[in-house]
């Protein structure tokens, strides 16, 4: 303890051997996972995502969305996530091989959204959301996404992009649209996209009790 | 400062003395570097804390500024708890870690110039990446959210920085390492180490996504317990007994507390994903590493105890103290709180909820931030020759962030506590778990308002002390009258 180099030494080794477990195994051994080919529709598991959706995951960084929702349901029976109906089996390292970044997360101050493309499947109801949270869920704590669509007025006819029944004081006076940006339309598309349903072998559905 | 308590170490018989010529020229070398990280990350402390309270408010009103993607909330928050990594609480890692180094090691530093640039770089590294996160650049990875054009430069000022830290520690005059010297050495080793790994691995050249959660969870955590922490327990094991007059109790269990920290200490992040997408070994690896962090946990705490027993009377009348033994305090509770919180049955209900959100304020806040505020109130006079100027300031700086703490810590594991029930609770809807916590949260908004005014009282401190270098050279600031002759002339 009273040399230096065997200071640097013991901690070389120690904190090196926790390295080797937690970064370079996980590296080495979950980073290369292949998706699985279902033999019935000759698809893949996890099925590939269209580039819309892939653009979107920046979007979802961007806004930091990671800090209120989490990405996981976790192993039965020390959590009742897979009794909460957030997803039908626990997620494993290769339902993530499609993601740039894992969104696992560490806060549900907003609900779990692996599967979140299970539960809506309109994009028109998640702009609704996206734009005025609080006309759709009055308790919840989400802020407005407002920002990533602009108001627009009508000028001969209605726009096809323009969201349909929002409500709320945001919502647009007549003779006006809110049309999503770019962004909006990725972000949707991510969220869409977002289903971990399918079946993996290393996850098997628990059996009903 | 004129009587010999520093030869009173913990390293035996030897008795080591610095002459006062010798110290003022140690203290002269540090001043500059010091100055200016101290200075800078009461900076970012206060700019963070504005952050902080902006966040914390939006969790009880989310229509708070949600006009503009700068203010979101997912934006807000990486942004506040970077700044206070980075800007506040390695900035002042490294006033403390130099200071004490310096003085340890008995040699002034050399070419300070160039540490004073590796300063200025520094805090440019963070500029940039607080403002990448709030203009939408962030990475949403925990603690790592700077982005990618950020970190080399934090990088480039740290091997600046900690080359220093060791080019003093190998010029030391000859003799044994002091604890303090371990725990810092440590701590500057390590948080390379971790950076470098986790921007390559995650930011520069992202590896598949199916292996970053270990990797994320394993910066994470360590970024407390292999940085910060031994830093601030390096400071306070030099300042705790230079204050009392009187050595560290026990060399084995510093000893003891040391390499366990490191050994156990570097395995616990990974149980944060229990029950998440990693192999079942590391889970259980990381909830046994855990488990055994109460051994380093307890050593020091009790080391720490044993050393003040009888002494315990100088906080009340030294602020550096008093804020150093609540931080090192505050390391025991949250070693503690770690540990509970690990147990797979705890974890799997509670995991999402605020209780975690408490579990890393107190960590963070309650040990880390609280042990520099005291190294600061010990350092700062020692560098400008000058005493505390308003003792009304360090007491609100004191009561203000004291009673923000207990009120945040307490309505953050309250309502996390019901939050987590809802959220484990297979019959209760997730608005109930919303409803339950949304008083609290409003507390912890509160308490973030506390935090920012003692905070303000605290720069606006440092500011009067630093217009005041130099000039008069009244008694000690003393926030009560000491009950015997404390043998510091600067008792401060």
């Amino acid at each position: 303890m009273n040399k230096l180099p065997l200071l640097f030494t013991g901690i070389l080794i120690i904190f090196g051997a926790a390295w080797l477990g937690l970064v370079a195994y996980p590296v080495s051994n979950l980073g290369h996972l292949q998706p699985l080919v279902d033999e019935d529709t000759a698809g893949y598991f996890p099925p590939s995502v269209a580039g819309l959706a892939v653009a979107g995951q920046k979007v979802y960084a961007s806004a930091g969305c990671v800090y209120c929702h989490t990405q996981q349901v976790r192993l039965d029976p020390t959590s009742t996530d897979i009794a909460k109906k957030l997803g039908v089996r626990q997620t494993v390292p290769r339902d993530y091989i499609r993601d740039k970044t894992a969104f696992l997360g560490k806060r549900r101050i907003g609900q779990d959204l692996s599967n979140v493309g299970t539960r809506i499947k309109e994009a028109n109801e998640f702009h609704q959301y996206l734009y005025e949270p609080s006309s759709v869920t009055p308790w919840g704590k989400m802020p407005s996404y407002r920002y990533l669509y602009k108001l627009t007025k009508i000028v001969s006819q209605p726009s096809a992009d323009a969201i349909q029944g929002l409500k709320g004081p945001h919502a647009p006076p007549t003779g006006y649209e809110v049309i999503p940006t770019e962004d909006a339309k990725v972000l949707v598309a991510y969220l869409l996209s977002l289903n971990k349903n399918y079946p993996l072998p290393e996850s098997p559905e628990p059996t009903a009790k | 400062m004129n009587q010999p308590s520093h030869s009173s170490h913990h390293e035996g018989t030897e008795v080591r003395t610095l002459s006062n010529e010798e110290r003022a020229a140690i203290d002269a070398s540090t001043r500059g570097p010091v100055i200016l990280f101290i200075g800078s990350s009461i900076f970012w402390l206060v700019i963070g804390t504005c952050l902080k309270v902006v966040a914390d408010w939006q969790l009880s009103f989310p229509s708070l500024l949600d006009f503009t993607a700068l203010f979101t909330y997912g934006r807000i928050e990486p942004a506040q708890s970077n700044i206070l990594i980075y800007g506040w609480a390695s900035t002042a890692a490294f006033g403390a870690g130099l200071w004490v180094t310096a003085r340890l090691s008995r040699v002034p530093l050399l070419h300070k110039k160039l540490l004073i640039s590796a300063g200025i770089i520094w805090n440019l590294g963070v500029i940039i990446g607080a403002a990448g996160i709030l203009v939408g650049d962030g990475n949403s990875i925990p603690g790592l959210d700077f982005p990618g054009y950020a970190s080399p430069i934090l990088l480039i000022a740290y091997a600046l920085i900690a080359s220093w830290i060791i080019i003093t520690l190998c010029y030391r005059q000859p003799g044994a390492l002091f604890a303090s010297q371990w725990f810092i050495f440590a701590g500057f080793l390590c948080f390379p180490w971790l950076y470098a790994t986790a921007n390559i691995l995650l930011v520069w050249n992202p590896v598949q996504a199916s292996a970053q959660g270990p990797i994320a969870c394993w910066f994470l955590e360590n970024l407390t317990n292999l940085w910060l922490a031994p830093v601030a327990i390096g400071t306070g094991f030099y300042i705790v007994p230079k204050l009392i007059s009187r050595p560290i109790a026990s060399p084995s269990l510093s000893v003891l507390g040391f390499w366990t920290l490191i050994l156990f200490g570097s395995w616990t992040g990974i149980s944060n994903l229990f029950g998440g997408p990693i192999p079942a070994w590391m889970m259980g690896a990381g909830v046994a590493a855990s488990i055994m962090l109460i051994i380093p946990v307890f050593s020091i705490a009790m080391n720490l105890h044993l050393t003040l027993s009888g002494k315990y009377e100088v906080m009340s009348w030294s602020p550096a103290l008093r804020f150093t033994v609540f931080g090192l305090y505050g390391f025991f509770f949250s070693g503690i709180l770690a540990t509970l919180l690990a147990l797979p049955n705890f974890h799997g209900a509670l995991q999402f909820s605020d209780v975690f959100a408490g579990a890393s304020l107190l960590s963070l806040y309650g040990f880390v931030s609280m042990t520099f505020f005291g190294a600061i109130y010990y350092i700062v006079p020692r560098l400008i020759n000058a005493e505390w100027p308003c003792v009304t300031l360090i007491r609100c700086h004191f009561w203000l962030v004291l009673t923000g703490l207990v009120l945040a810590l307490s309505a953050l594991l309250l309502g996390g506590l019901l939050q987590g029930f809802a959220q484990f609770d297979v019959a209760s809807t997730f608005r109930s778990s919303i409803e339950f916590v949304s008083p609290f949260r409003f507390l912890s908004a509160i308490a973030s308002v506390l935090f920012l005014l003692g905070h303000l009282s605290f720069a606006f401190l440092f500011v009067l002390m630093l217009l005041k270098t130099g000039k008069s050279h009244s008694g000690p600031a003393l926030l009560n009258e000491p009950t015997e002759n404390s043998l510091e002339t600067l008792a401060v």
